[in-house]
């Protein structure tokens, strides 16, 4: 652990993916993530709100390595492992951290039992014997609420229902004991009324193990069950971030405050109301414009916006916001 | 998720091919011919076949030359003749075997009748007079007066001779000599002069009638007798022989121009088949399957060679290659078949998988085994693998054919396995031999419908192993 107590730090990370037109033009970059920062004590909970393509999985996959970073760095327990070559390290490093998918049908290989797909990461881990890994598989699915256990663990994934498959894969990834788990959309896929289930399982599981959860969503409606941290993504950017009821109770970046707005609510005196919604749409990723991202659509942009790219200001303690508002 | 509810167990799928008619068709063909190579290789060990089909020391002499099948009889509404045999030493009904020494000296005369009834419709194909004499050859060797006795009692002098050999095999119906003894007997006896096409086995077994002048004889049938007066020399001399009487039929197969039973080749046939074809298509697939794989999987720089060299594969004329190959070096059937295997695992099989495998490295849950760890080589084979495999099984099952048809097409051409006797061993020695032109079609018949059999089996089976993997297919 370093010594500031963060299990995780990432210190501007870029993940560039290069595009090519044809075989002797220059290649282009998608800037999908294009320097965050941001650093997490262990047990914290934190939800990455943002729209398609702002570059959330993308963030959240290439801290799981699952993309290799452009630039940047990312300190797990004190460790660099932005650019893990070592093998063991490696094996750590994918040992420490899970993932749960969007799409629990896909996620699963249909050719698989459930005890198979939980027995898979053990084999892989090579933890414990045949015996102890199927106590384990066992109590992984006592623990998500699959039981009778032994009626679950023989069946094929298409023989359950997406809210029951979201349960696997949550087993699956906390089976070998992560410190940090990436969930990417995990109810997005789901029926409304088994979303609040999955949510309150994983935030339980998360504070019982202790367990730092970046809960990558499009939906601020569910961040309130999960999360003490809000981080609002745009275009590659985090444009705020803070705890999450001063984020969402006192919204500072005009974008934030556009994705408030635009919560349906079942009040009906909201009908009434105008909704101030963004006109235009997120700039291309290949060539964004200079400055602040959000200037193009911004209802207070200033000629600044549009030429130097916003500093991250604390506005209030731990509240961040990437505005020239706010200077 | 069109995967999801497909679930794939050995068990499963046999369960649904027996639901479908090609599927139980194939699965009983199959067992069939499965079950025949068992029986085959069991009781034919493949040395003992290749002896065979060789016919080492004579073996097949006894067998009639291009004798058809004996179930033709049952097209042709004949008895058509069988052959068989009499032989002097037999203590049987109807051999009588007597021996009178002449008194002072070492000189015995051998009296031998050997009775046999024809009752067949047609002519002999052959006849075939076996000696089993004993005397030394140097000294005076016995002679041999033969006697052909019809069922209406004329008797007809075949031919004298002096014997020069104790194992002399007189080849009746062809020694000219004989025939010209026959006619000139026919001449001074019954003033008839046959037509040159009439044979000797027609004149033997034939009604002597002055028809014979326009070449048409009618079958004798009736009690024949061969009768034998020898005169042996030397002490302990023995004159002993054997007839044989070859039939146009031969066995459930028949026999080939060289007389081999031809269910020697078609029951190797089988093995040789199967294990050619299944060995070829499932060795071509596997390897394919891995190569298209790590291709997809690793794409760069690996994915870029695999793609040229499969390209350059594709250019490379397989058919003409492989008979080059074969006409230059003879091979045997296995190194045709490890030349077939290298020539093909690069086929445009790779570039359908590579596809296939590329698409499935993007589903998550391929991301999800990355995320946990599971290293390269486990995820292409327990996770991609595994998916890809079901589909290519009907693929797979449906090429058989085509590589047992290859093996045929290669030893029709004369450039197959120089020992193994094999299907298309036969249609080449058929082909060799005017079969068609000379109205032996079992000949041609026997193996090609061994290979349609096969080809069919594995057909059907690919077909309803598609339709169980591929539901699409599925008839409403």
């Amino acid at each position: 652990m370093s010594s500031d107590g963060y299990l995780l730090e990432v210190k501007n990370l870029r993940k560039w993916f290069e595009v090519r037109r044809g075989f002797f033009s220059k290649p282009l970059w998608l800037k999908a993530v294009d320097g965050v920062s941001f650093a997490l004590r262990p047990g914290e909970a934190v939800s990455l709100v943002g729209e398609s393509g702002s570059g959330k999985t993308t963030l959240g996959k290439t801290v799981l390595l699952l993309h290799e970073p452009t630039d940047g760095q990312i300190i797990f327990k004190g460790e660099d492992v932005t650019h893990l070559k070592d093998k063991k390290k490696m094996m750590w490093y994918r040992r420490e951290t899970a993932l749960v998918q969007q799409d629990p049908f896909g996620a699963m290989p249909s050719f698989m039992t459930i005890y198979r797909i939980l027995e898979e990461p053990l084999i892989v881990h090579k933890v414990g014997d045949k015996k102890e890994r199927e106590e384990m598989i066992y109590r992984a699915l006592e623990e998500v609420r699959l039981t009778p256990v032994e009626d679950f663990a023989p069946k094929y994934p298409h023989m359950l229902s997406g809210g029951q498959l979201q349960r696997v894969a949550i087993a699956r990834a906390l089976i070998l004991g992560p410190s940090l788990v990436v969930a990417d959309e995990p109810v997005s896929m789901l029926d409304a009324s088994v979303r609040v289930e999955i949510l309150n399982l994983m935030r339980e599981m998360q504070q019982r193990r202790n367990i730092t959860f970046i809960y990558i969503t499009h939906d601020l409606s569910t961040t309130r069950y999960f999360s003490e941290w809000i981080y609002i993504m745009y275009a590659g950017h985090i444009v705020e971030r803070g705890p999450t009821q001063r984020v969402i109770r006192n919204p500072l970046h005009p974008y934030t405050k556009a994705l408030l707005a635009a919560i349906p609510d079942p009040d009906p005196e909201n009908r009434k109301r105008f909704r101030e919604v963004p006109p235009g749409e997120p700039p291309g990723l290949i060539n964004p414009p200079p400055g602040c991202r959000f200037a193009p659509r911004c209802s207070r942009v200033m000629e600044r916006c549009r030429k130097e790219e916003p500093p991250e200001i604390e506005v209030e303690h731990n509240h961040f916001v990437k505005c020239w508002l706010y200077v | 998720m069109s995967e999801v509810g497909m679930e794939y167990s050995l068990k499963g799928i046999l369960r649904e091919l027996l639901s479908y008619k090609s599927g139980i068709a194939s699965i009983v063909i199959l067992a069939l011919l499965i079950g025949l190579s068992v029986y085959t290789v069991v009781t034919i060990p493949p040395q003992k076949a290749i002896a065979m089909w060789r016919g080492e020391n004579n073996m097949w002499i006894e067998n009639p030359r291009n004798a058809a099948p004996e179930w033709m009889a049952f097209f042709v509404h004949k008895n058509l003749p069988k052959t068989f045999k009499v032989a002097s030493w037999e203590k049987s009904f109807g051999i009588v075997k007597a021996e009178a020494p002449l008194p002072g000296t070492s000189i015995k005369k051998i009296h031998i009748e050997m009775s046999f009834n024809y009752p067949y419709d047609d002519f002999p194909s052959e006849v075939n007079i076996f000696f089993r004499a004993k005397f030394n050859a140097s000294k005076n060797t016995p002679l041999v007066k033969i006697y052909w006795i019809k069922p209406d009692g004329t008797r007809i002098p075949v031919t004298e001779m002096t014997m020069r050999d104790p194992n002399q095999i007189l080849y009746v119906s062809v020694d000219q000599q004989i025939y010209n003894n026959l006619v000139m007997w026919l001449q001074k006896e019954k003033g008839i002069t046959p037509y040159k096409t009439v044979t000797t086995q027609q004149i033997l077994f034939g009604k002597i009638t002055p028809a014979m002048a326009q070449g048409k004889v009618d079958v004798e049938k009736g009690a024949y007798k061969l009768v034998v007066d020898a005169t042996t020399y030397n002490k302990g001399d023995d004159v002993d022989l054997k007839l044989v009487v070859y039939g146009t039929v031969y066995g459930i197969a028949g026999t080939d121009h060289l007389r081999r039973p031809l269910i020697i080749a078609l029951l190797w046939g089988t093995p040789v088949a199967i294990a050619f074809g299944l060995t070829a298509s499932l060795a071509i697939s596997i390897i394919q399957l891995f190569i298209a794989t790590i291709s997809g999987w690793y794409a760069g720089i690996i994915d870029s060679i695999i793609q040229r060299i499969t390209e350059i594969y594709m250019i490379i004329p397989f058919l003409p290659f492989l008979i080059m190959m074969a006409a230059f070096y003879k091979l045997d059937i296995w190194t045709i078949l490890a030349v077939v295997i290298v020539l093909s695992i690069f086929g445009a099989g790779i570039k359908s998988t590579r596809a296939l495998v590329m698409q499935i490295k993007e589903y998550p849950y391929v991301e999800a085994a990355k995320a946990y760890g599971a290293s390269d080589a486990r995820i292409i084979t327990f996770y991609i693998i595994p998916k890809i495999l079901p589909p290519l099984v009907p693929g797979l099952i449906g090429s058989v054919p085509g590589f047992v048809f290859l093996e045929a097409a290669l030893s029709l051409l004369g450039l197959g396995d120089p020992y193994l006797p094999t299907w298309g061993k036969i249609i080449n020695d058929a082909y060799n031999n005017g079969a068609l032109y000379k109205g032996y079609y079992y000949w041609i018949l026997e193996p090609s419908f061994m290979l349609i059999v096969t080809a069919l089996a594995f057909a059907m089976l690919g077909f309803a192993l598609d339709k169980i993997v591929n539901p699409r297919l599925r008839e409403m």
